[in-house]
């Protein structure tokens, strides 16, 4: 041990010579809110990756973008649809690997039959709807639907979004009997990207990355500004936040309370998506979790009265700053224009008797619906069903230390003891917590689902009531339904909005749907997580914002945040936003997803 | 004879420790498992919220991860694959930080550990028990008072609250030391005067307040051993026949260091534990930080390996203690021949 010590004293003091390493201000982006623990991988076929893989360094042939609802064509040149189940895709002439190695039609073949050897990887569960991929030539690349499992969004979103992965590599890892699974990538000049950067520097504290300087797709998209993306591995939230607050980190994904008086009261150069409240564009659905396989929780009014007594507006004001407006009880996210054709506005103003048909906090209407359905009130205030069981003692719960939703919980859990349903709070850490929820053994919880993308609301209905997805009480899914809601019906309409191309038949689905959710009410839409985003005008500018939405996912750990670093300047060097952030009729290279379900449409004929 | 004694009295407490040890990572692995949760909870969730992933995707990483793992077999498969690797050096993979080897978790904090906590130790004994032995040298003079109640009190501080004490005056009122963390958050590691002296600079707190909390222990132990030593038969003899006190002192000095020896042996096997709590209240990147990560998120084979190293270590400790002990004191040597 000794020995050691004195072999470490030794080489400090005899290296302290050499040069000190530090990243130049100016051209490096500082992030917080990506990664809280050390960096484990940068190989996409291992079970979790290190924040930036997906990000920065491997790119797919299309990047969706929400807000234009359209597609950057990447890798990608060019699509065609050979028939309504054939798309080709043709790779740009340009693309290279960082080694010099051309992007190939084989490299994409290779990709998604690596992933299905492994079951893990680019792609994965591809061949649940892709029935085969294959290389037309050098640079065209065929990708066939599978007819016995129709789901056009999944081909799609397969096809065009996944990450290929150099063959070269992975051949020679797989001829030296390595385990790819286990490989961890993280030697800088052995790393092979698509993406315009790659790993710098890391250790337990940092992790930066840096811009390859003669990326191929330089003359196509220009570089991304930043020379160095540095991410900090902060200790906790608050030391994150400090660090957003001094300046000291240009680009954050952070959950900071009252984030407004950064700038009202501090003047400071920081600033969100809104200028005003929410500040945060929508990341993901958050219900209200109701057990289905408990009665009497599990009964329909008792449902709809739980509905009707969570404190939407308060609890949101109180315990979450503002941060997201109630949720829409159609599960769409209407925060999303081009969302709102999906519901049907009609059965939901009719319901509930408001301007868009969300839900009122009304106890008394709670009340009246549980006196009607035979709930009766016990001499404790307590209402017992008409066969005399009683409704609790119930928890509601969420892991310790989620204090904004600990104070929700508070909250519903008085109004719903207020008309009659005896329910209490329980925080346990969060191993226990999620172990109730993904094994379907809870009460109530507050948790999240899915949010926006081109296959909403189809992604939402299929998390939360897609039984396929679940399984049987005591048994973890951590992959959906976790209130264990089964209802074929909603499988077959799930089935028929997915493989239909007509508009109409897809929206009568989601109608119908919506008309079961009021009948049955599986679980209670509550608010929305937000897409935590922040940014420092300090030393970089053109943030994308609300007045400037030239990039709808701008948070830096979201996966398809890469054009953001397009669009941003350092701001003693101000350059104009790139024109290809706009769509194909206006000039840039953005496709619109109706424009390719279009092509998809035509091609049938 | 002598040797043949010696080796007969090792081969015993080998034999002894390597029961223990089975023993004791047979406790180590049940533990954790005691806890109710679930290891992969953390993964799957960061992918099922952060990364809004496929439901086909999750599915998959929970497969591949209970395979790594091998979560899904019973108990008692689980435990023997976990004793046969790990007595072949093979301590499995982390959860949370997967794909990672426990080994790689573990060896690059062992220098941080071993770089504050061997100094902070060996510190602390040397000035604990030169203030004890002088406590007892001056019996009954201030000098003894100060000692032993400026110990009794230091000593019997909680750890955490002092540490947060020393955040507290010296990070956040002065403003002259940084309160967390091996070296500036955001600086790179490199062999440069600024790093080295910023890695000092973050050296201080948690190397002062380990000395300081642990000098009480040892001051109090030495005092009360001298004072001991020095009612002996021998040293009074000594001072009858007219020794000088230093002279007898140094006798008296040196007995009683043995069992002190003991002590800052087994102190130092425990060392690659980590100061638990110190590194947790400093932010400091060592074993105990790592372990206090790994308890939290039940990472059962980093707690493990961890446990494993520690254990191997305070029992190398503790037979070297033996082996020493055979070897400086005859009467460890006799009564085995006995």
């Amino acid at each position: 041990m000794k020995k050691y010590l004195v072999l470490i004293l030794l080489s400090l003091v005899l290296a302290s010579a050499l040069a000190q390493v530090s990243l130049p201000r100016e051209e490096t982006v500082y992030v917080a809110g990506a990664i809280w623990g050390p960096a484990t991988t940068w190989n996409l076929y291992a079970a979790q990756s290190t924040w930036g893989t997906d990000q920065f360094l491997f790119i797919p042939a299309f990047i969706y973008d929400l807000g234009k609802d359209a597609w950057l064509p990447m890798i990608a040149e060019s699509y065609q649809f050979v028939d309504d189940k054939t798309l080709r895709i043709k790779i740009r002439e340009e693309a290279k690997w960082s080694d010099g190695t051309p992007i190939t039609a084989d490299d994409y073949v290779y990709t998604f039959e690596l992933t299905k050897k492994l079951g893990i990887g680019p792609g994965t569960g591809w061949n649940d709807y892709i029935e085969y991929v294959k290389a037309i030539d050098k640079k065209v690349v065929e990708f066939k639907a599978r007819t016995d499992n129709l789901n056009y969004f999944q081909f799609l979103s397969y096809a065009l979004g996944t990450d290929p992965m150099p063959k070269h590599v992975y051949e020679n890892l797989e001829k030296k009997g390595i385990n790819i699974r286990d490989w961890v990538n993280d030697d800088p000049k052995e790393q092979v990207v698509s993406g315009p950067y790659k790993l710098f520097y890391y250790d337990p504290n940092i992790l930066v990355y840096e811009r390859i300087d003669d990326w191929w797709g330089k003359d196509i998209f220009g570089l991304p500004r930043p020379k160095y993306i540095a991410h900090v591995i902060f200790k906790d939230n608050p030391a994150a936040s400090l660090a957003v607050e001094q300046g000291e980190v240009d680009w954050a994904g952070l959950f900071i309370p009252s984030v407004w008086e950064l700038w009202e009261k501090k003047k400071l150069p920081i600033g969100t998506w809104f200028k005003q409240k929410p500040y945060f564009l929508p990341a993901a659905l958050i219900l209200l979790y109701v057990n289905q396989t408990k009665y009497p929780l599990n009964d329909p009014n008792v449902k709809l009265a739980i509905a009707y007594a969570i404190p939407y507006q308060e609890m949101l004001e109180k315990a979450f700053f503002g941060y997201s407006i109630q949720a829409h009880p159609s599960m769409v996210i209407d925060l999303i224009e081009s969302n709102k054709q999906y519901i049907n506005y009609d059965l939901w103003k009719k319901a509930f008797g408001t301007a868009d048909g969300r839900i009122p906090t009304d106890l008394a209407k709670a009340n009246k619906i549980l006196d009607e359905a035979g709930f009766k009130k016990g001499r404790d205030g307590i209402r017992v069903a008409p066969d005399g069981t009683r409704l609790g003692p119930y928890t509601i719960s969420v892991p310790y230390g989620w204090t904004d939703w600990m104070m929700m919980c508070e909250m519903i859990a008085k109004n719903l003891r207020e008309i009659g349903i005896d329910v209490v709070t329980e925080f346990p850490d969060y191993s226990v917590w999620a172990d109730r929820m993904t094994k379907g053994t809870f009460d109530l919880i507050i948790s999240w689902s899915v949010g926006p993308g081109f296959d909403h609301p189809f992604n939402i209905y299929r998390f939360v009531l897609d039984k396929r997805l679940s399984a049987p009480v005591g048994e973890v899914t951590w992959a959906g339904d976790w209130e264990r809601y089964d209802n074929d019906e909603i499988i077959k309409l799930l089935d028929s909005a997915v493989s239909t191309l007509d508009p109409e038949v897809r929206k009568n689905a989601y109608y119908r749907i919506q008309e079961i959710i009021l009948r049955d009410m599986p679980s209670v839409p509550a608010f929305y997580t937000a897409h935590w985003y922040e940014y420092s005008e300090k030393y970089w500018i053109n943030w994308p914002s609300e007045n400037n939405p030239y990039w709808f996912r701008p948070s830096p750990w979201h996966a398809n945040t890469l054009p953001t670093l397009f669009g941003i300047s350092a701001k003693n060097n101000p350059q104009p936003i790139p024109k290809w952030f706009e769509t194909t009729d206006k000039g840039g290279f953005l496709i619109p997803t109706a424009k390719i379900f279009g092509d998809l449409q035509a091609s049938a004929k | 004879m002598a040797s043949r004694s010696i080796v007969k009295y090792l081969a015993r407490r080998f034999v002894f420790l390597l029961v223990t040890y089975i023993v004791a990572t047979t406790i180590v692995f049940i533990l954790p498992r005691a806890i109710p949760g679930n290891p992969l909870a953390q993964i799957l969730s960061n992918l099922s919220r952060v990364a809004q992933a496929k439901p086909e995707l999750i599915r998959a990483a929970e497969r591949a991860l209970m395979e790594e793992f091998g979560l899904g077999k019973p108990w008692y498969v689980q435990y023997f694959e976990f004793v046969s690797k790990a007595f072949r050096g093979n301590l499995g993979t982390s959860i949370t930080f997967y794909p990672r080897k426990v080994v790689d978790l573990v060896i690059p904090v062992i220098p941080w550990t071993l770089m504050l906590l061997l100094p902070a130790t060996i510190v602390a004994w040397i000035l604990g028990n030169s203030l004890g032995a002088l406590a007892a040298y001056r019996r009954n003079t201030w000098v003894d008072k100060l000692v032993l109640n400026g110990s009794l009190v230091v000593s019997q501080i909680p750890y955490y609250w002092l540490g947060m004490l020393f955040i507290f005056f010296f990070g956040v009122r002065l403003g002259i030391l940084p309160t967390q963390g091996a070296y500036p958050q955001g600086m790179i590691p490199n062999w440069s005067w600024t790093f080295v002296l910023s890695v000092l600079k973050h050296y201080v707190l948690p190397f002062s307040s380990i000395v300081v909390s642990a000098l009480g222990g040892w001051a109090i132990g030495m005092r009360l051993m001298v004072i001991y030593e020095l009612g002996s038969d021998y040293a009074m003899f000594a001072e009858y026949i007219g020794m000088k006190d230093k002279r007898v002192f140094n006798y008296v000095f040196r007995n009683s260091l043995l069992p002190q020896i003991t002590g800052l042996a087994l102190q130092l096997g425990g060392i690659l534990g980590g100061s638990l709590i110190t590194e947790i209240v400093f932010n400091y990147p060592g074993t105990g930080y790592l372990l206090f990560r790994a308890l939290t998120t039940l990472d059962y084979p980093l707690i493990q390996g961890i446990f494993v190293i520690l254990i191997a270590s305070i029992y190398l400790a503790n037979f070297l203690v033996d082996f020493v002990y055979a070897v400086i004191d005859p009467r460890v040597r006799i009564g085995q021949e006995e």
